[in-house]
């Protein structure tokens, strides 16, 4: 259908959609309504990942025992998406292919480094999360693709997981947000660490330098200070009314040290 | 607490006047049932849009809308040719230059502020309007904007107005006391920079408009949610070529207003004028987005001021040269950068007072009388001045206020500006308040949590907030201002089955006045709310008024009741004389009670139809010399008086409503956010008619003022853009962002109302000074010092790494 | 000429249909075509919660849907709640404590407490905070809508609707 109304617009919740196209910022000729697929709402795991439908409502992910469980990470960015009308509507895929870098899911979905199944008249393929953000609002989806399933991991044991946020209200776009994935090895030194920076760039990007800082130490709060203070390497974060550049930068080595202080206080068996 | 004042001239029975009973118009509300302007429906009426400008400052060379008219569904388009037949410029209130200040319900010739209206469209649909908007080609030439009240009085600015001829369209010096010998005197002259910014009042509904005109009748019928329509009448009079006798102006339900309702006469004019142009009814409902950048803002101030003080902590005398930033038009400015003359002194005893007052227009969003109007900004000010004057003394702010607050045992009490405040016990509220936040146990604990790096602080701060306004205050900005007083008018009758019926003149939005009335009724006539029947909304062929009518300036319970009770004495004396002659008792002798007429100590009572069976049906049978019916009108005025020009004193206001305000505040010294822990107000609005009602304003007013302080805040770009243009930016707080709110009550009643009640709707947005004085106490240590209303996070954050690089 | 498509739901339990286009908006369909104005319109951006409704049992906003993705939906409206002039608890909750004033937000605020409590029957203070912050008031400064929330869980549980 894509191929065939040129100029459309997938729609599901539409709660980004239907949003810009009230303001007249984004004017599709058509919107292709996927709402009604069926079978495209489901959470279910298989060979050590989620697999999560696309039509699956942030309230689902948010609420999903199984998420909840083994990816926590993903239920909590999910609970600070809006508000709860806005969470019965909106579905991963949606915030995923809209890929507004402020947006919560897309962050945390970066640090877990999820897939996508996308879609397309030519067949599937499956799209990492490093190769899913290309630019501001733009995934590396071809024009006539869809998103039907999202896949996560599940964490391993000795892993906490923590998605922080600072905004200027509970719900709101994040001034900065940091997704940190932490996993430990039996001497509890860090083995693996995969962090997620929001709203610092056209797209959610990785923290490599912390990342670097981390892997192989063992995680003092001075080591995760220290680490901290790298968050801001690569970033070019935008300028708004809530958070100058400046700002932003010096908040994501705030935010990073909250956010893997949390997820070390979070680390089970 | 003090006992209340009971009205001496009626045995009023007082069985509802004081009591928390439900709101009458809330079951309509949440049913689903209430009416309001975007409800209406007419018989083949069309929907409009607005198309506005995008640039702060432009000439407008060319419109063209052919291409717009010929979309299938366009009826009617109006332009700047089309007002310019219809209307003549808006009046001004100021003198000479600037009452040569051109404005009209639509740009012409200019624009002046983005979102400034510059076309209107009627089609059969809201979305063909909006389609058709964007075909409009509008040629501008861009010109340089003004957004800076102290740019724009450069001599090089660019003029908003060049009919004027300079940005500074009013100022006025007024000098009481004897400002120089305080500051001879003073041990310490404190200086302050201070900056209130731009918010607004963000009602839910936006503004609306149906206007329907008949051909047959010639009567156009306006129907709007403005909160002081008939106040409107005399610019939509001066200014609209269609004969006022033949306007009609309906409010229905309104969707709250925050004073932000009442400069839409613009919308009012305009709509009526696609009406007239497309011979049907049209509907205009505002965007969000038109609100934001139009709906009017709360008037911008900037304050140098001096106080001069002795080093106990004593104010002598303070100055103020205040800069108002008005925005792109005067319309009801510069009232509000007068309006301090309420509060001149606040609720302190200083009586040295010089007051150099600047209203500047900008190419920024009009303002408007928004809730608290020009005296939060002062109040705010003066807080600020008294808590620094305490810092720089090495004394306690709170102390500092105490001792400088007027003594309840001096009401009334004159202040330096001839504004007499009516009653009030300030320093039991501010005690009373910092009770309720355990003042004394997080003192105690400060020093400790600042010392863990915890940034903590309490603030307090007690505003008044004026009610039932002089109008003839105006007449300090020009002497030839035709306005002065207050009034209002309020119809009643029984009808022949004995039922009561009020028609108020006003127009409310949410202080449950239908409730209200009903219950001041039902004591005067010895019946219940019930019984009474408050005809809902406004019709200026149904209800009385006068120039005045409205709801706005927090004087319901005043003027709106005084109106009231005024009619309801009417018709009971009325009744009274009718039962009487049928009871063949005196008048003197009959009590009202359950739906009768008694005479005292018997039983022997006629019932309120059989009164007005005679009145209406069985007219032979009246005493002699009592007209038929049983209607009367009543208007009531405020005992106020005209200014004293020379010395530029007026009594300004009748009642004095105050809130005290405690908070707790933790700063994140990592992030500038501010986190309220706890908070509380103590309340005095005089006697309340109803308790449940007061307290909701309380929590409402309340809310406003965290919002301001923290939240919310209209930020221009430097081309003149406004940035925080939709709910995404402008931060309209939600449940998560507002604490619990505890209040508690005390009563002062007015010795100048009959029923000792004192108005109480804008409650002033006290926080402003609560939060700020927190702020800079948490921040204490580091010195910092609050100098703006408004404290986003990374505002505290720059302010506290400046802090820390000074030590 | 614009398309036109007849659209069919059920709507606080009664069947109806009416006519929309592609771009309609839920909330106009609701208070235009089929004339139930308890909805109501307070931004352009979908924060204010104004338009909030119940879709197939789920609290949503009306305003950020378009009408055709309602086809064969169950809508709940704040019409729908009295029934045989009896007042739903909810309601009762709200008028009893002076949770409104204005009463423009107010159905938007019903139906979002219709949802919550339908998933949870005796939320926390804090869970109803955060069960409506997608509600704004300006009069009220949520007070006593908070209180209204616990009010009304308690009725339920007594044994309302």
């Amino acid at each position: 259908m894509l191929d065939k109304y040129e100029e459309s617009k997938v729609l599901a919740g539409g709660q980004s959609l239907v949003a810009l196209m009230k303001l007249r910022l984004a004017s599709p000729k058509y919107v292709v309504d996927i709402t009604r697929i069926p079978g495209l709402s489901y959470v279910k795991e298989e060979g050590g990942k989620l697999l999560i439908g696309a039509l699956t409502t942030h309230d689902a992910v948010e609420n999903s025992p199984l998420i909840r469980q083994k990816c926590p990470i993903l239920s909590e960015a999910a609970s600070r998406i809006g508000d709860q009308q806005i969470r019965n509507r909106g579905t991963i895929a949606g915030t995923l292919c809209h890929a507004d870098p402020s947006a919560d899911v897309p962050t945390a979905f970066l640090a877990l480094g999820g897939e996508v199944v996308a879609v397309g008249p030519g067949g599937e393929r499956v799209i990492r999360a490093s190769d899913f953000f290309v630019d501001f609002f733009t995934t590396a989806l071809n024009p006539n693709e869809v998103v039907r399933e999202v896949r996560v991991p599940v964490l391993p044991p000795k892993t906490g997981s923590a998605y922080v946020k600072h905004a200027r209200r509970e719900g709101d776009f994040a001034i900065v947000a940091v997704a940190a994935i932490v996993t430990l090895d039996e001497y509890g030194l860090c083995k693996s660490a995969s962090i997620a920076l929001g709203s610092v760039g056209p797209t959610p990007l990785r923290a490599v330098e912390v990342e670097k800082a981390l892997v192989g130490k063992k995680l003092t709060d001075d080591v995760i200070v220290a680490a901290s203070e790298l968050a801001d390497r690569g970033i070019s974060p935008p300028s708004d009314i809530h958070g100058s550049a400046e700002y932003r930068a010096e908040m994501a080595k705030v935010f990073t040290k909250r956010a893997l202080r949390l997820a070390l206080s979070r680390i089970g068996g | 607490m003090a006992e209340a004042i009971l009205s001496k001239e009626i045995p009023v029975l007082r069985k509802w006047v004081g009591t928390p009973i439900k709101a009458k118009e809330a079951l309509r509300l949440i049913t689903g049932g209430g009416r309001f302007v975007d409800d209406i429906k007419i018989p083949g009426m069309l929907y409009a849009a607005l198309l506005r400008s995008p640039y702060a400052h432009a000439k407008i060379k060319r419109i063209d809308t052919s291409k717009a008219e010929k979309l299938p569904g366009v009826v009617a388009i109006v332009t700047q040719e089309d007002v310019l037949k219809w209307c003549k410029p808006y009046p001004q209130i100021v003198p000479p230059p600037a009452d040569k200040l051109l404005d009209y319900p639509i740009a012409v010739g200019k624009v002046r502020f983005a979102g400034e209206p510059v076309a209107a469209v009627a089609a059969t649909d809201r979305a063909i309007a909006e389609d058709a908007c964007e075909l409009i080609e509008v040629e501008y030439e861009p010109l340089p904007p003004v957004l800076d009240a102290e740019e724009a009085l450069k001599p090089d600015a660019p003029l908003v107005h060049e009919e004027v001829g300079t940005n500074l369209v009013w100022h006025e010096v007024f000098d009481y006391g004897d400002v120089d010998k305080a500051f001879a005197e003073a041990d310490k002259v404190i200086s302050l920079k201070l900056h209130h910014h731009r918010y607004g009042g963000a009602p839910t509904e936006t503004h609306a408009v149906v206007a329907d005109y008949d051909k047959g009748t010639g009567v156009l019928t306006i129907y709007c949610n403005n909160q002081m329509p008939m106040f409107c009448m005399a610019l939509i009079g001066l200014s609209f070529n269609f004969p006022t006798d033949k306007i009609r102006i309906i409010t229905p339900d309104i969707g709250g207003g925050f004073g932000s309702k009442i400069l839409s006469y613009t919308y009012m004019m305009l709509i009526s004028i696609l009406a007239l142009k497309a011979g049907r009814a049209v509907k205009w409902m505002e965007d969000r987005r038109e609100y934001l950048a139009a709906g009017t803002h709360c008037n911008e101030a900037t304050f140098y001021v001096e106080a001069a003080v002795k080093k106990d902590g004593t104010i002598l005398g303070i100055k103020a040269r205040t800069l108002h930033d008005v925005g792109a038009y005067l319309r009801y400015e510069p009232v509000g950068a007068l309006l301090w003359i309420q509060v001149s002194s606040g609720p302190y005893r200083f009586k040295n007072l010089r007051m150099d007052v600047n209203a500047v227009v900008t190419n920024k969003g009009p303002v408007a009388p928004i809730r608290g109007y020009g005296r939060i900004q002062h109040l705010w000010m003066l807080e600020r001045t008294v808590e620094q004057v305490a810092r720089q003394l090495g004394l306690d702010p709170v102390e500092v206020k105490l001792k400088n607050y007027i003594r309840p045992e001096e009401m009334p009490y004159v202040t330096p500006s001839g504004a007499t405040y009516d009653s009030g016990d300030y320093l039991t509220a501010l005690k009373k308040a910092l009770q309720m936040i355990k003042y004394e146990e997080w003192k105690k604990k400060q020093k400790e949590l600042w010392e863990q790096g915890r940034y903590i602080g309490i603030g307090a701060a007690l505003f008044q907030d004026s009610g039932t306004n002089n109008f003839a205050q105006v007449r300090l900005i020009y002497k030839n201002n035709p306005f002065s007083g207050q009034s209002r008018m309020a119809e009643m009758w029984m009808d022949e089955f004995g039922r009561i019926i009020v028609a108020v003149g006003s127009n409310p939005h949410g202080q449950c006045h239908e409730t209200v009335v009903s219950q001041v009724v039902a004591d005067v006539f010895g019946v219940t709310p019930d019984d009474v029947f408050v005809v809902p909304g406004f019709d200026s062929w149904v209800h009385g008024w006068t120039g005045h009518s409205g709801s706005y300036a927090s004087q319901f319970a005043v003027s709106g009741i005084g109106a009231v009770l005024g009619a309801a004495k009417r018709l009971r004396e009325k009744i009274a004389t009718i039962a009487a002659h049928m009871l063949k008792a005196k008048p003197e002798e009959l009590e009202f009670k359950d739906g009768k007429v008694w005479v005292k100590g018997t039983d022997r009572a006629v019932a309120f139809w059989q009164v007005a069976n005679l009145a209406y049906r069985n007219v032979l049978e009246l005493p002699e010399g009592v007209e038929p019916g049983l209607r009367v009108i009543y208007s009531w005025k405020a005992p106020f008086k005209l200014p004293d020009l020379e010395k530029k004193t007026v009594n300004a206001t009748l009642t004095y409503s105050y809130q005290a305000h405690a908070c707790v505040v933790e700063v994140d010294p990592e992030t500038g956010k501010v986190k309220i822990l706890d908070y509380a107000v103590v309340d005095d609005c005089g006697v309340p008619i109803n308790p449940a009602v007061v307290e909701g304003q309380v929590h409402g007013s309340t809310m406003n003022g965290i919002a301001a302080a923290l939240f919310e805040e209209y930020v221009y770009s430097k081309d003149g853009q406004l940035l925080s243009s939709t709910f995404m930016d402008y931060l309209f707080p939600t449940t998560l962002e507002i604490p619990d709110i505890k209040v508690d009550h005390m009563i002062t009643p007015s010795p100048f109302t009959e029923l000792g009640t004192k108005g109480v709707g804008e409650g002033s947005l006290v926080p402003l000074g609560a939060i700020a004085g927190a702020i800079e106490d948490a921040l204490s240590p580091l010195g910092v010092v609050i100098t703006d209303s408004h404290n986003p996070p990374e505002r505290i954050y720059r302010m506290i790494r400046e802090a820390q690089k000074r030590k | 000429m614009v398309e036109k498509r007849k659209i069919k739901l059920k709507v606080n339990g009664v069947e109806m249909e009416g006519e929309a286009e592609p771009r309609t908006l839920l909330v106009h369909f609701i208070r235009d075509t089929l004339g139930l104005t308890g909805t109501h319109i307070g931004c352009d951006t979908g924060h204010c919660g104004c338009c909030t409704i119940i879709m197939n049992g789920v609290s949503v906003k009306s305003c950020m849907i378009l009408a055709y993705q309602a086809e064969g939906a169950e809508i709940l409206t704040v019409e729908g709640l009295a029934k045989d002039g009896k007042l739903h608890p909810i309601q009762e909750a709200f008028w009893e404590n002076h949770a409104l004033q204005c009463g423009y937000c107010t159905p938007g605020q019903i139906m979002s407490t219709f949802f919550l409590l339908s998933r949870n029957p005796k939320p926390t203070e804090e869970e109803i905070r955060r069960g409506l912050e997608g509600n704004y008031c300006r009069c009220t400064g949520y007070v006593n809508i908070v209180k209204a929330v616990k009010a009304a869980a308690e009725k339920m549980a007594k044994g309302g609707s």
